[in-house]
């Protein structure tokens, strides 16, 4: 129950109104730090969840692809440029990005990630990859701007960071298959 | 997969599919630029009567420069070094391509500048010669009450952002107007021969 916790404090802490607008002022921090920080707010309040509707789990995603499922639709969501511009315009995009992240992203992808097994696992990482991949370049080749309220530099630091992030995702598949293999 | 999970999957898929249709207007605009556009064709705005101050140093109103002809209207600052020289070369392109006889009677070409501090009529009259803009049928300008172009550049959804190095960070397009000063289309400004060729039918539908 610890962790619950600790997810509901980084929860609070992240829909702070001076620390969500530090966040989303700058590009980078706004989906690679503040974003994947919400989903881990959601992985560190599954526990609590699972004890207090175990059978929910069980009937609605007993395989986990539904809730795999759920998770690719709602992150491929936030990877649309005007996704992140529309939370900045508008308050409800905002409040939506709050709830979804954690709640449909974060909780359905540590309810599912076991049930899906080794295989499941891989898809998803693929599909993580390959999102990093389509946004880093978009981001970094596209001279116009694509995010009205971010500038074109801003912009370009985002698509490397994705590349960088995609490099290590990479690397770690790689590891992921060797590993694999030896258990064989 | 047992009977629920075929239930979730087609609640989660009829979820997402809403979403994205919501979030992107039915797959019509994935970046809020895209949307803005959309926005601006379908609302077709007025434009609001400012005062310009061209290069040669003449003020005017827009209605008065109009004179019951089409406006073709970008905006830039001279010190730009990236998108506006390339727009206004395509703008360039765009009004060689037109008929003399349109240029004359038809349409009027404007370039607006919003760095109103730097842009005064003589750094603007230097600026018109890399274009051969003659300053007359094709005028660059600036707009001197900071409401009034603020006004301008909401009206039109031009966004510009000042950086830390005295420039601007801003979106970028043609902006057509009709005869009753109604934007009426934003168009690519790297397509000039589309822009030609809607102007050319737009005018043509007009006096047939």
């Amino acid at each position: 129950m610890k962790q619950a916790k600790y997810g509901l404090l980084l929860f609070i802490f992240l829909i702070l109104p001076p620390v969500a607008n530090l966040l989303e002022s700058i590009m980078i921090f706004h989906m690679h730090t503040q974003m994947p920080l919400f989903v881990f707010a959601g992985f560190l309040m599954t526990p609590f969840y699972h004890k207090k509707f175990p059978s929910f789990f069980m009937k609605w995603n007993h395989s986990g692809i539904p809730g795999i499922l759920l998770v690719i639709l709602i992150w491929s969501y936030w990877q649309i440029p005007r996704a992140m511009d529309d939370a900045l315009a508008h308050s409800y995009v905002e409040i939506f990005k709050f709830i979804s992240l954690p709640f449909l992203v974060g909780i359905p992808l540590r309810d599912s990630w076991r049930k899906i097994r080794n295989h499941g696992q891989f898809i998803f990482l693929i599909y993580l990859f390959a999102t990093l991949i389509v946004t880093g370049f978009l981001y970094i080749w596209v001279d116009e701007q694509i995010c009205n309220n971010y500038l074109i530099i801003e912009q370009q630091t985002l698509g490397w960071g994705s590349l960088a992030m995609a490099a290590c995702l990479l690397l770690y598949l790689v590891y992921r298959q060797f590993e694999n293999d030896e258990e064989v | 997969m047992t009977n629920h999970e075929r239930i979730a999957v087609v609640v989660i898929i009829l979820f997402g599919l809403a979403v994205f249709l919501v979030g992107t207007d039915g797959f019509q605009a994935f970046t809020t630029e895209q949307a803005r556009t959309n926005q601006l064709i379908k609302e077709q705005p007025q434009v609001p009567n400012v005062v310009l101050e061209d290069s040669k140093s003449r003020t005017y109103s827009m209605e008065e420069l109009q004179q019951n002809k089409y406006l073709f209207i970008t905006f830039m600052y001279t010190n730009c070094a990236t998108v506006c020289p390339q727009l206004e070369r395509n703008m360039q392109e765009v009004y060689q391509q037109l008929p003399v006889s349109m240029i004359k009677n038809d349409i009027q070409f404007l370039s607006i500048s919003f760095d109103t501090e730097h842009d005064d009529p003589e750094t603007l009259e230097k600026y018109r010669s890399y274009f051969d803009s003659d300053g007359e049928t094709w005028r660059m300008a600036r707009i001197n009450e900071q409401q009034a172009l603020d006004k301008l550049l909401d009206q039109l959804g031009v966004i510009v952002i000042p950086d830390d190095y005295g420039n601007f960070q801003h979106n970028t397009a043609f902006y057509l107007v009709d005869r009753d000063g109604y934007l009426i289309d934003v168009m690519d400004y790297t397509e000039i021969d589309q822009a030609v060729e809607r102007i050319k039918s737009v005018i043509g539908g007009d006096s047939a």
